[in-house]
């Protein structure tokens, strides 16, 4: 035997200081953003394009179109089609992605460091020539569609999709689904997506990032070759405000017969990205449903059986998004559930958090932030966060410091300003002849089954 | 050429513990991986599900470890851990600021060597409702959920370790006693089958010291029990097998899974490239082909599972629109596959280049080195074969992936789900 002391955890090791790496920061005459990291562990290099064309500035009758065109993009260019495209790419290694959201689309391209000169270069070409044949738009309005309808069937996509319309005053954007709206989507046509590019594919408001194994000269003198002669601001920009549907807490069940389970959704409109209270806001959401620990999924998981896991968040968007809490249960328990999650929900912001557990929340945010600095993918993804939310150069650089700053009293304030168990809207998706009933005699607020 | 010079060492505790160690100092992150040689293949008759529910039931503490205290501990310390159960494996893992090493070690030891103590029937239940739950929020509740548990019956004879899904079903769980835990503890979760992998920021000089220290006194288990049942298994399913669903589903769906050599034979390569020319990337066959140039599927998935119990799978998938028959989709599928038989040497030289950019992505991560490490140990006794991965797939030639089309694409192994909307909604 060796005489060890199990009994107690051993103690941490002396903290290795770890900065966020050194971002060089700079812009093109045309006003797009550049920012530019080393990162020479492994031979690969991540290019990330942000353009403010999103979800967030489209009508209510033209939602999707940012999708969309975003979607249209790998149908090819003036140059080559959409076989010919994905040939090039492909042929070099090179993963093309692209993601369009409510505050833009960001164009994407990973690869290895001795291919990067062509990859940059199609990259250019996918952005600043894309070529919309009407073929290859019909094939995505037609996948988007078939999207719509396997959401339509799937429970979790229902129970958001919901939740947004539940969430905030019809018409607004986020009320929407992201994708848009299956009447929304059958109206776009080529002409659309061709003026949108032309008017929201614009280097203004925009960033590049450039990530990986890397000489930062023969980036910047690729990003003057490639974008430089570019020049042009988004058209269109999002501009409204958010109010909530009601101040009144309120039951929706959707009734799914034959589910064998009961999705959930809880919540209401939270905050944007820019509130000063995103700090405190992220410690109180990892300690009340961002972890395992978290009292949420102790509670439901751990301590009653009821769920696979239970989640909360806010989604901070460039106007106020969602605080939702998300889980799946059994049909019997449903009722039970919802009630622990208000009873948390209220909890929550009658007591405040404890000292012990902000600071573990505190310990885990600084602690966790390390472990996503080891990929060009990850820091590519922080440097455009700054881009996108317009956040100081500065900002993950001083983070973890200014996590560690944050106090219990400014959690618990942050808290009671933020989360309004009475304004809740409870989303179930489930069948309703199993749950109607004892979902009833909560007597939560008016319930209405759609 | 080769890219890649992951480094490694090997050990070997007295007790049989296998331990491999990759250093990377560049960030401050460890990752800490074991991998046990069980998995759903050794579970008995009538005790399906049960290697995942044992999974669940060792994160409920152990004998100095109160329950929840796993979590969070290597939440405090800003770590993130998980495990997951496959067919012939089972793994956990955590990866933690570098500093914290120590406090990883003791949790995976404790539960290595000190598991049993802790348990009780109040643990069983809570996680048989947790798993419970699993299954039907991920299989039950969803839209073509019961795919896998169909396909691997279709592939695989009764009797056949492959025969039933992870997931296990709801009566064998029900049945699952703390007696099967404590047996299950005994003659699998011993050091004798378990490789441990440290990956990334650690100190040469103290490493081994401390897994000697923690990990040492683990008893040494019994040798491990032959498979149950009968892997014995012809290369080919000798036949289309099909099953047509009318099911709530939202689109049709046709999938196609063809018996494959397993993951330790060397023909796997060949299998894993082929599948590549079919699926990955959008100038695949089936994606230029069925998504972008007829337009019949919505989306293909393909995918050469890594198994080791006599046959591997192949699989694949094509998801139709609203106004796609079953027939169509499954011919169009049907006759890419097939083409494969003229296979060209562009189309493998694009695949590979691929493969190589997606595994040096992977390999960013430490824990995920961590966890091909431990994988290729215990598999194949050969943790280079991580440097070597990108040469093995390389020295596939195209005549090689014809042969595979017509051996193992054909008519004569092709186990087939139809999945066909109900029209009453």
């Amino acid at each position: 035997m060796s005489g060890l002391d199990r009994t107690q955890p051993p103690p941490s090791g002396e903290i290795r200081h770890f900065d966020f790496p050194e971002v060089q920061t700079g812009a093109l005459p045309n006003g797009l953003d550049l920012r530019i990291c080393m990162l020479p562990r492994l031979p690969i290099v991540s290019v990330n394009l942000f353009l403010r064309a999103g979800e967030g500035s489209l009508a209510e009758g033209r939602a999707g179109t940012a999708v969309l065109t975003g979607d249209a993009l790998e149908g090819g260019t003036r140059q080559r089609s959409g076989s010919d495209l994905a040939e090039a790419l492909e042929g070099i290694g090179a993963r093309l992605g692209v993601s369009t959201g409510w505050e833009g689309t960001s164009i994407s391209v990973s690869v290895l460091a001795d291919r990067l000169p062509e990859a940059f270069s199609l990259l250019a070409e996918v952005v600043l020539e894309p070529d919309f044949p009407s073929v290859e738009v019909d094939r995505v309005r037609e996948q988007r569609l078939a999207e719509i309808r396997q959401r339509s069937m799937d429970p979790s996509a229902l129970a958001s999709d919901e939740a947004s319309r539940r969430y905030y005053a019809e018409g607004l954007p986020y009320a929407r689904p992201q994708g848009g709206t299956e009447a929304s989507i059958r109206s776009v046509t080529r002409d659309h997506i061709r003026g949108y590019a032309d008017a929201c594919y614009q280097p203004g408001c925009g960033g590049l990032v450039v990530v990986g194994d890397i000489d930062p000269d023969q980036i910047r003198s690729l990003s003057g070759e490639h974008f430089g002669a570019w020049v042009g601001s988004p058209s269109v920009v999002d501009d409204f405000c958010v109010n909530p549907e009601t101040r009144e807490r309120r039951v929706w069940i959707l009734d799914r017969p034959g589910s064998v389970q009961s999705e959930l959704r809880v919540g209401h409109v939270g905050v944007a990205r820019t509130t000063p209270d995103y700090l405190p806001l992220s410690i109180a959401n990892l300690l009340f449903g961002g972890t395992f620990t978290s009292r949420l999924n102790l509670n439901l998981r751990e301590q009653h059986g009821f769920t696979y896991g239970v989640r909360s968040r806010f989604s901070f968007r460039s106007r106020p998004g969602p605080f939702t809490v998300s889980t799946a249960v059994g049909n019997d328990v449903t009722a039970p559930a919802v009630r622990e999650i208000l009873t948390e929900l209220e909890t929550l912001v009658r007591d405040g958090p404890t000292e012990e557990e902000v600071d573990a929340a505190r310990d885990y945010a600084a602690g966790v932030f390390g472990l996503h600095l080891e990929t060009a993918g990850q820091i590519a993804s922080r440097l455009n966060q700054i881009i996108v939310y317009g956040l100081p150069d500065d900002y993950y650089h001083l983070y973890r410091d200014n996590m560690r700053a944050v106090s219990t009293d400014e959690v618990t304030a942050a808290v009671r300003a933020h989360v309004r168990p009475d304004e809740v809207q409870v989303i179930i998706v489930g069948d309703a002849d199993s749950i109607l009933s004892s979902v009833e005699a909560l007597a939560l607020g008016p319930l209405q089954v759609v | 050429m080769n890219r890649l010079a992951v480094p490694w060492e090997r050990y070997r505790l007295d007790n049989g513990l296998k331990i491999v160690l990759s250093q990377d100092r560049t960030v401050p992150v460890v990752a800490v991986n074991i991998w046990y040689g069980v998995g759903s293949r050794n579970e008995l008759p009538g005790h399906t599900g049960f290697a995942h529910l044992f999974e669940h039931m060792m994160f409920q503490g152990s004998q100095h470890v109160p329950k929840n205290k796993h979590f969070e501990l290597i939440e405090r310390a800003g770590g993130t851990l998980n495990a997951t159960t496959w067919f012939d494996r089972t793994n956990y893992f955590e990866t933690v600021p570098s500093r914290d090493l120590e406090l990883a070690l003791w949790l995976e030891s404790d539960r290595m060597g000190w598991m049993l103590p802790a348990m009780d029937q109040e643990k069983l239940d809570n996680q048989r409702d947790v798993v419970k739950n699993e299954k039907r929020q991920r299989y039950d509740n969803q839209p073509y959920g019961d795919w896998d548990e169909r396909l691997q019956a279709l592939m695989y004879p009764e009797g056949h370790p492959y025969h039933h899904p992870v997931i296990g079903s709801i009566e064998d769980l029900d049945g699952a006693t703390l007696e099967d835990v404590a047996a299950f503890f005994s003659t699998y979760y011993v050091p004798n089958n378990a490789v441990l992998t440290i990956a990334g920021d650690f100190d040469e000089r103290q490493v081994i010291d401390l897994v000697q220290r923690y990990f040492g006194e683990i008893e040494t288990g019994a040798a491990i029990p032959p498979l149950p049942g009968d892997s014995r298994l012809e290369p080919i399913i000798g036949d289309t097998v099909r099953e047509h669903i009318l099911a709530d589903v939202p689109l049709t769906r046709v999938i196609m899974g063809f018996r494959i050599p397993p993951y330790s034979s060397e023909h796997f390569a060949v299998a894993e490239v082929s599948r590549a020319l079919l699926g990955m990337g959008r100038a695949s066959r089936l994606y230029r082909s069925l998504v972008r140039e007829r337009r019949v599927a919505k989306g293909v998935v393909t995918y050469a599972f890594p198994l080791l119990t006599s046959a591997s799978m192949l699989l694949t998938w094509a998801t139709g629109y609203p106004d796609s028959t079953p027939k169509e989709l499954e011919a169009a599928l049907t006759e890419e596959i097939e083409g494969l038989v003229e296979a060209k040497q562009r189309e493998v030289d694009r695949a590979i280049t691929l493969m190589e950019t997606d595994l040096v992505r992977a390999l960013e991560h430490v824990s995920e080195r961590a966890n091909l490490l431990s994988m290729f140990d215990l598999y194949f006794d050969d943790p280079d074969r991580l440097n070597h991965e990108i040469d093995r797939l390389r020295a596939v030639t195209v005549d090689q992936i014809r042969d595979f089309a017509t051996s193992q694409l054909g008519s004569d192994n092709r186990a087939l789900l139809v999945y066909e909307p109900k029209r009453n909604s």
